[in-house]
């Protein structure tokens, strides 16, 4: 087990460590003068020499590397040069927002799917099961942001059930602020994990172990929520840690139509004032915490399960 | 080439016969066929404004309404779906194309190159899809042509892996070793055995990757980082319905349902496709 | 005829299929008496699992039964309600199947499992778990305690078929089914398992169903053996009759392929020609007629009816009637 996490997050760090090479390397692809693209309009000659040298853009594009990753590793990410303040702050500041909103989104839809398809499982072929599965497939279907913006218009422009836009202030406030971005980004994630949790109850049900407890009178309630869905759930805590990736392109949209704070929205603001660094800072971080939150569902996963526990 | 035919004539007879299939088979076509003849079905020129006719609500001369600038939103709407689908069919066949070389490259090719390549696929698919849109989006500026790059990018790994997996099957496949023990050239085994049986697959998961790349052409516009204005694009029409989303419902409406229909559309087609083509993939969705 | 636990009456069982309805079973009739051993013998697809299921009613949701009953102590199972049927599982009927690698759930300990299907009692989680501890330790399962705490793939599949008789035998039932339990073990566990489950047997006076294909099992363990074939029974009756004297062919041909019985050192293993027929599409007359070397024109007509030959020996086949007559 200590191997397999050694070696998962030993994967993780490599890949992590070419994305980042490749992020840097496509930003000094670019034609043209980085600094001049960076400032864009603004550009002064104070600035573009402070940047210059910042960067490291007179040494060659290894020491460039070198100094790059020597920043990263100390959590340095650069300095924004229109506030001066550092990119980690202002990233990390904006972070909290989208946690939420993801671990709202992951929260409600993989307990909504979950049950459905835990449901829809146990009930093979019966009219309800028909009919979630055209439901969850429409659901998988749905964008983002148009739920977002249809829910928006539904619910907080027509109805008035919940407010527009912001983030909202202490915890009912901030609650109450999560319901419609969280809704809208979960709710292809309901369809997803349903379909997910019905295709894989569905074959372990017919699974030799569910006959044997079956057989000792077990009842059905413990025969399917335990003994079943126990083994069902597990794809479904390795597809969650790939969630994070989708929920986290999701959650830039509904921090947009939302007005909220939070990574999307910061980083949509940076590329208006073209604000590089915080653009690659937010990326970065995002791709990291993607790289993180896969590896650790792997390394949940096989703790969950025994079988993997013993053979990894 | 016969042969072919019924072949697909057989497929589609089978998605018509699933419910849901044939509803996206509806949707798709008519979808399909509003995009090619947009120029002859739209009432008004989708980019013409008419300053006097702006923000007004659903009637008979404007279905949809029209937007701030007076322009007609279902004409915008028609030609919405001709961008939709000049996105998505490069971007899709396109990285199609590149996944399946690459793909066969890494199961048929040395092991380091394999591991290499495996590298790259997990690299590309490490970053969240959105923000690496937006990172190359604030590199190089929005345009159409950075939508389909974009797109591209991000879903060569998936035919990629699907297709160095098949490979790595069909490879010690016993009708593969016989051919190769007859001295069968790499390029015969390659082109003439596996191709046809790996491309099967490959074109179900594009059938299903299409409403996806729809959904990002869309997304990117609405944020005003995909196809300039003003090529009308979905995404667009909601960025604008957005900004008057209290004044005009009707054009988030109409950006929205088209965006709707067409992902639903395509799902339901590619995953009775999918059942009718290959029903062992049911199982690794 | 107070003392029979489980009677198997004139029943018959379809399968709805597209092709039409599978006649898994076909008027079967058989007994069992309190702690008597009652061997099932036949290849596979005659209609021993589906026997199996009937009796515990866990069977798959197209299945019909179409005639007969299914008597336990007098009750018919096929009508009791499915609450009646769960108070039985595992209480007064226990059952080890087949495979041992896949009868318990991979995800739960042991330990957790044999305390589960104790569910019944009031013990507490303690009490409950020395229980489980000390029938291990019965079915031969050294350090039995602290192995309660593994997992099912920790153990090797003569030590899960061990757990899985122990895991029967723990509410001390009146009827064991015991489903082929050592077809997927090799030889010496296989002996080893029989001798323990022999044990087993005389101290808590059980009955048991024994299902297998191995006559050479079922000639040490049982008292009376069942044959089935094709989903009908075509021969019945005490284990020793059943194997000097065989009265149906298939019988016959049974302990020939067995080998057991094979004395000398044949090169090729003998088996029986042929292929079971199709049970969506019986032929008329008798169903091992194209398989048979004795059959004669009278075959082909009349299905031949299970008879009394002698008491408490059963056969169907016209051959004994011909003996009869001649």
């Amino acid at each position: 087990m200590l191997n397999f996490a050694i070696r998962r997050f030993g994967l993780a760090l490599l890949i992590l460590f070419v994305a980042v090479t490749v992020m840097f390397l496509m930003i000094r692809a670019v034609p043209g003068d980085p600094v001049q693209i960076m400032l864009g309009p603004r550009a002064t000659p104070e600035l573009q020499a402070r940047l210059t040298a910042e960067l490291a853009l007179d040494q060659p594009i290894w020491r460039q590397l070198v100094i790059f990753y020597t920043n990263l590793v100390q959590g340095d990410l650069g300095i924004d040069v229109f506030s001066g303040r550092s990119v980690t702050e202002i990233v990390f500041q904006q972070l909290p927002h989208t946690l939420w909103l993801i671990l709202a989104a992951i929260t409600w839809s993989a307990a909504l799917g979950i049950g459905i398809g835990a449901y829809a499982a146990a009930h093979p072929n019966t009219l309800i099961d028909r009919i979630t599965a055209a439901i969850s497939v429409s659901f998988v279907a749905a964008p983002a942001f148009v739920v977002a913006l249809l829910s928006l218009l539904i619910f907080a422009v027509h109805l008035q059930w919940f407010p527009a836009i912001g983030a909202g202030e202490g915890f009912w406030g901030r609650l109450n602020h999560l319901v419609l971005p969280a809704f809208a980004i979960g709710l292809s994630w309901v369809g997803y994990i349903a379909r997910l949790v019905r295709a894989s109850m569905l074959e372990v049900m017919g699974e030799n172990h569910v006959r044997t407890a079956r057989a000792f009178g077990i009842n059905e309630r413990r025969v399917v929520l335990v003994y079943a869905l126990r083994i069902a759930i597990l794809p479904v805590v390795t597809v969650i840690g790939v969630g994070m990736g989708f929920l986290l392109s999701s959650a830039v949209f509904a921090e947009i139509v939302f007005a909220r704070p939070g990574l999307g929205k910061l980083v949509i603001d940076s590329i208006t004032t073209r604000n590089y660094p915080i653009v690659m800072g937010s990326v970065l971080i995002s791709t990291a915490l993607f790289v993180i939150s896969t590896a650790l569902a792997d390394l949940i996963n096989a703790w969950l399960d025994p079988r993997a526990r013993a053979a990894k | 080439m016969n042969k072919s035919r019924s072949e697909l004539g057989q497929i589609i007879r089978g998605i018509a016969r699933d419910p849901l299939g044939l509803m996206g088979l509806i949707i798709v076509g008519t979808i399909v066929f509003c995009a090619i003849f947009a120029a002859w079905i739209v009432p008004y020129d989708p980019v013409a404004m008419n300053i006097q006719a702006r923000l007004e609500g659903p009637s008979l001369a404007h279905p949809l309404g029209t937007d701030q600038l007076g322009r007609d939103t279902f004409s915008r709407v028609i030609m919405g779906g001709q961008v939709a689908l000049k996105v998505a069919l490069p971007a899709v066949f396109g990285a199609m194309a590149i996944g399946l070389t690459l793909g066969m490259i890494a199961g048929y090719g040395p092991k380091w190159l394999d591991n290499l390549l495996m590298l790259l696929f997990d690299t590309i698919r490490s970053f969240p899809t959105v923000m690496f849109a937006l990172a190359v989006v604030a590199l190089v500026g929005p345009s159409l042509q950075t939508v389909v790059f974009v797109v591209m990018a991000t879903s060569i790994p998936t035919y990629g892996r699907v297709a160095r997996t098949q490979t790595l099957t069909l490879r010690n496949s016993e009708f593969i070793l016989a051919e190769r023990s007859m001295g069968a050239s790499m390029a015969r085994i390659l082109g003439v055995h596996m191709l046809p049986n790996i491309v099967g697959v490959l074109a179900v998961l594009a059938a299903m990757d299409i409403p996806t790349v729809i959904a990002l052409e869309a997304g990117l516009s609405f944020l005003g980082l995909g196809v300039k204005p003003p090529t009308p694009s979905w995404g667009a029409l909601l960025k604008d319905g957005y900004a008057l989303i209290r004044q005009t419902p009707w054009l988030v409406v109409g950006g929205g349902l088209p965006i709707i229909l067409a992902t639903l559309g395509f799902t339901f087609l590619g995953e009775s496709l999918r059942d009718v083509v290959d029903p062992k993939l049911r199982k690794q969705r | 005829m107070t003392d029979t636990l489980l009677e198997i009456d004139h029943l018959s069982v379809d399968y709805e299929t597209a092709r039409g309805d599978l006649k898994a079973l076909r008027d079967i009739t058989f007994d069992i008496r309190k702690g008597e051993i009652v061997g099932i013998v036949g290849e596979s697809g005659c209609g021993k699992s589906t026997l199996i299921s009937s009796i515990l009613r866990l069977t798959a949701p197209n299945t019909r039964f179409r005639e007969g009953e299914v008597r336990f102590k007098g009750q018919d199972l096929l009508k009791a309600s499915e609450r009646q049927m769960r108070d039985l599982r595992g209480a007064d009927i226990s059952i080890v199947f087949q495979d041992p690698m896949q009868t318990h759930n991979p995800v739960l300990s042991i330990g957790q499992q044999m305390v589960d299907i104790q569910h019944r009692s009031k013990a507490s989680k303690a009490e409950k778990l020395d229980r489980a501890a000390k029938m291990l330790g019965a079915v031969g399962i050294p350090d039995a305690q602290a192995r309660l705490k593994q997992f099912p793939h920790e153990f090797s599949g003569g030590m899960r078929q061990r757990i899985a008789i122990a895991m029967a035998l723990m509410s001390e039932p009146d009827l064991l089914i015991a489903d082929e339990p050592t077809t997927a073990l090799d030889a010496t566990l296989e002996v080893q398992i029989i001798e323990r489950l022999q044990e087993l047997q005389s101290e808590l006076h059980c009955a048991i169903l024994f299902i297998s294909h191995h006559l050479g099992v079922i000639a040490e363990l049982c008292d009376r053996v069942v044959v089935m074939y094709a989903g009908a029974v075509v021969e019945s009756g005490d284990v020793r009759e059943i194997f000097h004297d065989p009265k149906h062919p298939y019988t016959r041909r049974l302990i020939d392929c067995d080998p057991g019985h094979i004395k000398e050192r044949a090169r090729v293993l003998p088996t029986i020609p042929g292929e079971v027929p199709d049970l969506a599409n019986l032929p008329g007359g008798c169903i091992f007629r194209d398989r048979c070397d004795q059959a004669m024109p009278r075959c082909a007509n009349e299905v031949p009816p299970l008879e009394q030959l002698r008491e408490g020996h059963h056969a169907a086949c016209w051959l004994n009637h011909e003996e009869v007559a001649s």
